[in-house]
């Protein structure tokens, strides 16, 4: 694929103490942006994140001086730049964890060249809209307008309760981006504990049959398996 | 590792039976001391003659255990008094102070027969918890082994499955470097094999997490919904545009308890193995259902089938059937990583031929209330 468009941002950062890894990183981001800034330890890559203000950060999770998610979050501590991390070890958990901890995607070795580029591609995107997500979206056939609390599908009305509104606004406020079920519980139910916490899963479902066209397929709502939900407005 | 279990001990600890044997070598002992005694009668005294029995009841009771000293006792206080304390003869004393001597004579055995019995049970005792705790400890020591041996082989796997990502990432990003030079065809078989590799890595290390019980669970009420989407997500790559028949009640949201990345696994990989073992064009049937509190996801194919005799098999590792297609590859983890993924979450699957030819995998979870309180 010719990538000869503008780049995408001044510069990105990796940092991960496999040189061979920062090469496949380097060579899969450069088409993409003006620089890419290397990093072989936690410390020389938070220096460098402060000096430099990298728009993207790679982070592996196998750092000789620091754990993962204290780097997340101490680089949290001074930039908003969307963190990728990269890890071999697999688990749900443990990238809900991460995202909890500040960082916005996570990816499991092997990646692929061309996974890496499309979540760098849309995380950069992300960063650069910073704007406030709008409170109207329209995404196919449906049309949310969080300040008047109407939803339409296909121009018909959809009744949705409180708990649903709650849900679909915290959806609506991070397009994009994932929602860890934690972040949700938090967004929508604040700090109090109840029985209705433990049926998030559910509300989503009952949200996705009322708003997906295929509620099997979701377009609107994606399941970031075991981790928790991507609101997708679409282009 | 159970605790020394002392009411056995102490059961196998009591006094052993007196053989016949040892009952006629004292009871002879007693005769015969004390016909000695009685021969020799004027020259001794009553302290005299009492130590003597005195002697025998301890030797029994040392030699032949409580029941033969106690007996040796009571004989010995019957022939005393008959012999050697006067009026001789009869059992009768004529000096009330010989009572004394008598009584003094027959608590004396009794208490020492019983003193040494008791001494004999906890030295007994003793020695059975020192054989016990031996026996425990050998144990523990193959038990320690075997752990050791099993942490080795799991760390050795889990560094061996960490180790192997990060070049594995290396080859398939040259790998993608070079897709688009001359030998395109070539470095995409790279890129293919790297990720079979990195599939198989995969199975290695959750068998291993599997076997060590280190696998996280996290029990959750998910809708059956989320998770055939995310099932027909994560197959998209293998399914290549096979059709997928979808069976869900369209008008009711069904619910369960389970541990939604473990669960699925388990319908990715029944999937895949529908996708491999029926003719490419043939739909697959996905679907659920809730009965008896019990929320099943049931995966249907058309291929052949398994035969009877192989049904009890195709969940164990490394086990694959007789009816394997040409160029299907797979290590045979597939299946049997899936049935204990499914029984570690409160789970289960199993085998049905399905009606008119092909195989029907269920896999069962606990059902969940999907109406909420709003």
């Amino acid at each position: 694929m010719a990538v000869s468009e503008q780049p995408l941002a001044n510069a990105v950062l990796v940092i991960d103490d496999e040189p061979q890894i920062r090469r496949v990183v380097r060579n899969a981001l450069q088409p993409m942006v003006s620089r890419v800034l290397e990093a072989a330890t936690a410390r020389e890559g938070m220096d460098l994140a402060a000096a430099e203000q990298p728009a993207l950060v790679v982070l592996d999770l196998g750092l000789p001086d620091l754990g993962g998610m204290e780097v997340c979050r101490d680089l949290r501590g001074f930039t908003a730049a969307p963190i990728i991390v990269l890890s071999a070890r697999h688990g749900e958990r443990e990238k809900a964890a991460l995202l909890d901890a500040g960082a916005d995607d996570y990816m499991t070795k092997p990646f692929g060249t061309l996974e890496l580029q499309a979540r760098v591609r849309a995380q950069l995107r992300r960063y650069a809209a910073a704007t406030p997500a709008s409170s109207r979206v329209v995404a196919g056939d449906v049309e949310i307008d969080l300040t008047r609390r109407v939803v339409t599908r296909a121009g018909a009305e959809v009744h949705l309760t409180p708990t649903e509104w709650g849900l679909l606004r915290a959806f609506v406020s991070h397009p994009g981006q994932v929602l860890t079920h934690n972040q949700l519980f938090r967004k929508v139910w604040g700090g109090s504990a109840g029985d209705a916490q433990q049926y998030l899963r559910v509300y989503v479902g009952q949200l996705r049959r009322k708003l997906e066209s295929d509620p099997i397929r979701p377009r609107l709502i994606r399941t970031e398996p075991g981790v928790g939900y991507r609101f997708e407005p679409g282009d | 590792m159970s605790a020394i279990d002392s009411s056995r001990v102490t059961e196998r600890a009591a006094s052993p039976r007196p053989t016949w044997r040892s009952w006629a070598i004292w009871l002879g002992a007693l005769a015969l001391v004390t016909a000695l005694m009685h021969a020799t009668r004027a020259a001794l005294g009553e302290a005299h003659v009492a130590l003597v029995f005195l002697l025998v009841v301890l030797g029994g009771s040392a030699g032949a255990g409580r029941r033969v000293g106690i007996a040796l006792a009571l004989l010995a206080f019957l022939a005393f008094n008959w012999y050697f304390l006067p009026p001789y003869g009869a059992l009768v004393v004529a000096n009330p102070l010989d009572w004394l001597v008598l009584f003094t004579f027959l608590v004396t055995g009794i208490v020492a027969a019983e003193l040494l019995d008791r001494q004999r049970r906890a030295t007994r005792i003793a020695e059975q918890r020192a054989d016990e705790i031996a026996r425990l400890a050998k144990v523990r020591d193959e038990a320690e082994a075997l752990r050791r041996a099993d942490a080795l082989k799991d760390a050795l796997l889990a560094a061996v499955s960490h180790d192997l990502r990060t070049p594995l990432t290396t080859i398939k990003g040259i790998a993608h470097e070079i897709v688009g030079g001359a030998n395109a065809e070539r470095a995409e078989i790279i890129e293919t094999e790297a990720d079979r590799l990195s599939l198989l890595v995969d199975d290695l290390l959750e068998m291993s997490q599997l076997d060590a019980g280190a696998l996280p669970i996290e029990i959750a009420i998910n809708t059956a919904d989320d998770l055939i989407g995310a099932a027909l997500q994560r197959t998209q790559g293998i399914l290549r545009g096979r059709p997928v028949e979808i069976d869900l009640p369209e008008d009711e949201l069904l619910a369960g308890r389970f541990d939604f990345s473990h669960a699925l696994r388990v319908l990715a990989n029944l999937m895949e193995n529908a996708a491999k073992y029926s003719p490419d064009s043939s739909p697959i049937v996905l679907g659920a259902a809730v009965s008896d509190g019990t929320l099943s996801f049931v995966v249907e194919d058309s291929g052949p089938g398994i035969p009877e005799e192989e049904r009890d098999r195709v969940f164990e590792p490394f086990r694959r059937g007789s009816q394997v297609p040409r160029g299907v590859r797979g290590a045979g983890l597939g299946l049997s990583i899936a049935r204990r993924l499914a029984e570690v979450q409160g789970g289960s699957l199993r085998y049905e031929p399905r009606g008119g030819g092909g195989s029907r995998f269920v896999f069962s979870v606990p059902a969940a209330e999907a109406r909420p309180p709003e």
